[in-house]
């Protein structure tokens, strides 16, 4: 009988750096020593690229439009350091359902037993955005992921997508879901940034298990198809992400989040933007005197 | 591969068994090309090439396979069955009412309707979902009838939408203290009806069979069958095993003895998930010998139930009695039937069946239609080779066409084959279709009618009944027009059309 893999899954708003944040968790993971597997739950299949040399692979989608009788194992590429990758994939944009496509493809591979025949340690699922249907919560039910970190800046559209996603985890907890790990806070340079991201943090009793700063080392490693990790091992933005790697790996306990409601949620994001408006004003003043 | 009893899911039939629906030629061909020749050392060479299906150019009707889970479920006493799905899927379950009176006046069963309740999901479900609304139901469902079991069955837009079935069922089983099973049944998953034995079979599995390791009965025999009389028991006894008939509306009971028994037997291997399942999870040995269709089959079925459960020294006494008991009347039946040329149509390894029934009967079988065909089992074994070991012992059979019921087809097939009658499961299309088409029609509704020594007198008597009817059906056809052109209803390829595309 093989061991259980850790399942981790990773949600945060489309564009805010959730793949790569994912795949550095992964090359760091797998550069450590340990058997991990990628899932991408995108329709757009490019979570493991960087993990490719740059390179698309095949989704379990597309295999199963290809052909009715479909062996899971087709869909698993290896990818830099050992690294099993495997894409969901889904519809052309505007057609189909997306969710729908994370449920048939999640499926497939827990029915042939993909996961405890490559006997991994880490399974970690990169998930699109907002939890915005049935589909898309797949990932955070019984049975599945464990942990789920959420990725977000300081920008309030990926805070309420994180706070959705809270909500979503929060309704799957009572029925044996995911449970919430932490927040893991990307492109923050200022400490203003911080602020507001820590503000969230508190008020919704959330760990936050690492700050990411916005590195152009990360830019220039993702144009030429890799990780930070692989292009760039010796820079400080690789040990960042190994720190939070590390993180993830002795990461024990999540817990049930408690987000903010709506009306909460519009009076914390008014408040701030009350608070931003006074800076800009005393910075103008400061200017002009 | 073993059978996955950790996800709620059972996977399709397609998946696990390269399930086609669509195939036309010779029975030899398509054992030949099935994946059971693949070294297997019969006489077929190499063989496991893999099978290549035809493709239709439309589908005129067929069923949906959580009709098939949902009735099967729906008719086990003590139970309550919950559709979550919009109200159109409830739609069959007038032909569950009434399947379940007709099995309790069979079976000696006090008469009762059935119990089921669709939470009529709508619009609004659709786009909130509707998982609040089956807790509720389920609450509902609970407090009315005070069932054993609720089963929750899925359906297509419960699929899609991503409704979390298995959550909401896990809570609210903690909540009311029963066992409530989710069967996923979503129609689009699989192109055939028959997936739905796997859905109930794999629900069965997962939640209703305790592992009961100290109350073993080496008496007992677990027999999974469609539906319909006990036939089982008139065979068993004599060897000294007493029958645990399973499905076709058998109480919770049965299914909580199926861990204890010493073997198990499929009426047909369509329905063999359950037998392969309870051989991986407790031990239960799966009989795989061919099924008993004909004298030699019936024999070796028994001989490997003996073999099985140790009762070696009993079985050539029964089988010796048997068959001198029926002789008389199967010679009768051989003189009468003889010449005349059957057609049979029928799912998979119960078509098998008859075809050998009807060759032991002396009628010519050189024309047949399957529902659907299974290239292996659950169990990988090629002893479960049903067309294979048909072809082996009676002979090819000329055209062999796979078909999920399809109409068109079939009126093209019955064309080809002539035949003096047509034998069938599902009445509903090809009896009417062979009545209209002026052949005197059997159709059976109890698959057990073909079973063993007995199920040669019956069905060779059901035959003799319906041949001098000739006139009637003749008259019927008369009466009838289908809907194709002049060149359909000439052409005698089931799979012309897609030869023209």
């Amino acid at each position: 009988m093989s061991r259980k893999p850790k399942q981790i899954a990773i949600y945060g708003k489309g564009g805010i750096g959730k793949s790569t944040t994912t795949s550095n968790i992964s090359a760091a993971l797998a550069e450590a020593g340990y058997k991990v597997m990628q899932f991408g739950c995108d329709p757009k299949a490019d979570s493991t690229t960087t993990l490719r040399g740059g390179e698309y692979i095949p989704s379990v989608l597309d295999l199963l439009a290809e052909k009715r009788r479909v062996d899971a194992r087709e869909a698993v590429f290896k990818g830099f350091a050992g690294i099993y990758c495997v894409e969901a994939g889904g519809p052309a944009p505007g057609v189909g359902c997306a969710g729908r496509g994370i449920i048939t493809a999640v499926e497939l591979l827990k029915q042939q037993r993909v996961f405890e025949d490559l006997d991994l340690d880490f399974v970690i699922y990169d998930v699109l955005g907002d939890v915005v249907c049935g589909g898309f919560a797949v990932p955070v039910r019984e049975g599945i992921a464990e942990h789920v970190f959420t990725v977000s800046s300081a920008d309030f559209m990926a805070i309420y997508a994180a706070n959705n996603l809270f909500r979503g985890i929060e309704k799957f907890s009572n029925s044996g879901g995911a449970l919430l790990g932490g927040i893991i806070a990307n492109s923050i340079n200022t400490d203003f940034q911080r602020e507001i991201i820590e503000d969230f943090a508190a008020k919704t009793s959330t760990p936050i298990v690492q700050f990411v700063p916005r590195s152009l080392t990360v830019t220039q490693a993702e144009l030429s198809g890799k990780t930070t990790i692989e292009a760039a091992p010796q820079s400080e933005q690789a040990d960042v992400y190994r720190a939070l790697a590390r993180h993830i790996a002795g990461h024990e306990q999540s817990k049930v989040p408690t987000p903010l409601s709506q009306t909460e949620l519009r009076d914390w994001s008014a408040s701030w933007a009350e608070h931003i408006v006074q800076m800009e004003r005393a910075e103008r003043a400061r200017a002009v005197a | 591969m073993p059978i996955n009893l950790r996800t709620p899911q059972a996977e399709t039939r397609e998946q696990r068994l390269g399930t086609i629906t669509q195939w036309d030629g010779s029975a030899a061909q398509l054992a030949r090309d099935s994946a059971f020749t693949f070294g297997c050392g019969r006489d077929c060479g190499p063989g496991g090439r893999r099978l290549c299906e035809l493709s239709s150019p439309y589908s005129q009707a067929s069923m949906c396979a959580e009709q098939i889970a949902v009735t099967n479920a729906t008719i086990i006493r003590d139970t309550v069955v919950i559709q979550h799905a919009p109200i159109g899927c409830a739609s069959s379950q007038s032909f569950t009412s009434r399947y379940s009176r007709d099995l309790a006046a069979r079976r000696g069963w006090k008469p009762e309707d059935p119990r089921s309740i669709c939470t009529n999901l709508g619009e609004q479900d659709m786009v909130f979902g509707g998982v609040e609304r089956l807790a509720d139901t389920i609450r509902d469902a609970y407090e009315r009838h005070h069932p054993r079991v609720i089963f929750v069955a899925t359906s297509c837009a419960t699929g899609i939408i991503g409704d979390d079935v298995d959550g909401t069922a896990r809570q609210l089983e903690e909540e009311i203290g029963i066992p409530v099973v989710p069967l996923h049944c979503e129609g689009f998953k699989s192109r055939h009806w028959s997936s739905g034995w796997d859905v109930i079979e794999h629900g069965i599995l997962r939640r209703l069979v305790p592992h009961r390791p100290d109350d073993k009965n080496p008496d007992l025999i677990n027999v999974i069958h469609l539906g319909g009389p006990d036939v089982f028991s008139p065979l068993l006894n004599p060897l000294g095993l007493e029958v645990n008939l399973v499905m076709g509306g058998n109480p919770l009971e049965r299914l909580a003895a199926l861990s204890t028994a010493a073997a198990t037997v499929t009426m047909c291997f369509v329905l063999s998930y359950l037998a392969t399942g309870l051989e991986q999870e407790y031990g239960v040995p799966e009989i795989r010998a061919p099924l008993p269709y004909g004298l030699d089959a019936s024999d070796n079925w028994l001989r490997d139930i003996a073999r099985v459960t140790g009762r070696t020294h009993l079985v050539e006494a029964v089988i010796a009695s048997e068959r001198a008991r029926i002789a008389p009347e199967l010679d009768r039946l051989r003189r009468l039937l003889k010449g005349k040329k059957g057609f049979v149509a029928a799912g998979a390894a119960f078509a098998h069946g008859l075809i050998a029934d009807l060759r032991e009967l002396g009628v010519t079988v050189d024309d047949a239609y399957s529902f659907h065909h299974d290239p292996s089992t659950d169990s990988g074994d090629p002893e479960q080779d049903s067309l294979g070991h048909l072809v082996q012992t009676t002979g090819d059979v000329r055209n062999f066409t796979v078909s999920p019921d399809q109409h068109f087809q079939a009126h093209a097939a019955l064309k080809r084959a002539r035949p003096d009658f047509v034998i069938c499961r599902h009445s509903g299309t090809m009896a009417v279709l062979a009545a209209r088409m002026g052949i005197p029609v059997l159709p059976i509704f109890y698959s057990n009618d073909g079973i063993g020594y007995d199920g040669l007198l019956t069905i060779g008597r059901a035959i003799l009944r319906v041949l001098p009817r000739r006139r009637f059906y003749e008259d019927v056809e008369a009466h009838s027009a289908f809907p194709y052109r002049r060149e359909w209803l000439e052409e005698t390829d089931p799979f012309a059309l897609e030869a023209a595309e």
